[in-house]
């Protein structure tokens, strides 16, 4: 049992740091390429972080101009995996978690906050959610349709950037 | 490694180099969803970032990049005040979560965040040496994972055991000190 490094401390924060990283690695548990490559693909999808600090003060007028603001209560769902691709958000305050089912059951891949984007991967015409987006407390999200939102994206040049660069990345994480 | 063709694709170089980047990570944050959650976003930013990386001439130069995005990912989450997944877990109530428990007191947690904070804002070479001995491996290892020689990976070690020893005071004391 650790006493951490509090209890008189060692005579080198290093050295203790290596042994316990040396005895930590003789116990690592088992974990699959699979699901981290999977979960971090519908992460992705799921939103894009930082939306909101990149937006200058007249788009992010414009932004709730054209959008609906919404309160979700905890628990209740912001997008659902499986479902058509409506609709983009950014939350406003609050916290949710992204999750996946597997195996039958929730499983958390990614949290979204104040300032992100959700739902961003819908745009793509066709797109079904590949993740739910559940509220963890309660919610305030700008909610704005997939039209809107391209619309958006074409009257403001500062925005395109960002929305160019995810499809770029999309495009040529396939090739 | 690196006499190895190149990866043509981001998750084939994110295949062969996980088992060694889930071991580090775990080293290093010593629970399993913390770790996950570090590999995820590393092919995240794997992905952001192919456009640089698949350009990279050999195998090894590409997987010390994706070392590096891991190392630096890890320490994001070894800085942050509450772990993540302690927060949701007790924001939502959430079942099936991994709880589990961090094998330090929530002091000496506190006083390694502070250890992690310095060690973060040294130079990123020296830093990334560092985190890779704190995930245990021995110099020739970090040698070869980073692509540089021995000898650096031994400097840097130095200087920052120097670096770090002033702060044994802080780390000693606890809480509160910068």
């Amino acid at each position: 049992m650790s006493n951490g490094i509090s209890a008189g401390g060692p005579e080198d924060v290093l050295d203790w740091l290596y042994q316990r990283g040396r005895q930590r690695s003789g116990m690592v548990p088992e974990f699959d390429v699979e699901r981290t490559i999977s979960r971090a693909r519908a992460a992705r999808d799921a939103g894009a972080v930082d939306f909101w600090s990149v937006l200058s003060p007249t788009e992010r007028r414009a932004f709730e101009a054209a959008a609906d603001r919404r309160t979700f209560p905890a628990g209740t769902a912001l997008m659902r995996e499986g479902t058509p691709a409506r609709e983009v958000m950014v939350i406003v305050d609050g916290w949710t978690k992204v999750c996946v089912q597997d195996a039958g059951r929730d499983r958390i891949i990614a949290e979204r906050g104040p300032g992100d984007l959700v739902g961003e991967g819908g745009t793509t015409p066709g797109n079904v959610r590949s993740a739910s987006v559940i509220a963890l407390g309660t919610v305030h999200a700008l909610v704005m349709t997939t039209a809107d939102y391209a619309a958006f994206v074409g009257e403001h040049p500062g925005v395109p950037d960002l929305v160019e660069k995810q499809t770029y990345d999309r495009r040529t994480d396939q090739g | 490694m690196s006499s190895q063709a190149s990866y043509g694709d981001a998750e084939s170089l994110f295949r062969a180099a996980y088992d060694d980047l889930v071991r580090a990570a775990y080293a290093l944050l010593g629970n399993h969803a913390d770790t996950e959650d570090a590999a995820q976003n590393s092919f995240h930013k794997l992905m952001l970032a192919w456009a640089r990386i698949g350009g990279l001439p050999t195998a090894g130069e590409q997987r010390a990049y994706l070392t590096r995005i891991m190392i630096n990912e890890a320490l994001q989450i070894l800085r942050l005040p509450h772990r993540k997944w302690e927060r949701i877990g007790v924001a939502a109530g959430e079942q099936g979560v991994h709880q589990e428990p961090l094998d330090e007191s929530e002091q000496a947690r506190e006083d390694l965040r502070l250890v992690w904070k310095a060690i973060g804002k040294m130079p990123a070479t020296r830093r990334e040496v560092v985190i890779l001995h704190a995930a245990g491996y021995e110099y020739e290892e970090i040698a070869a994972r980073l692509g540089i020689s021995e000898s650096t990976v031994r400097s840097h070690i130095s200087n920052a055991r120097q670096q770090l020893s002033s702060w044994r005071g802080v780390t000693g004391r606890g809480r509160g000190n910068e």
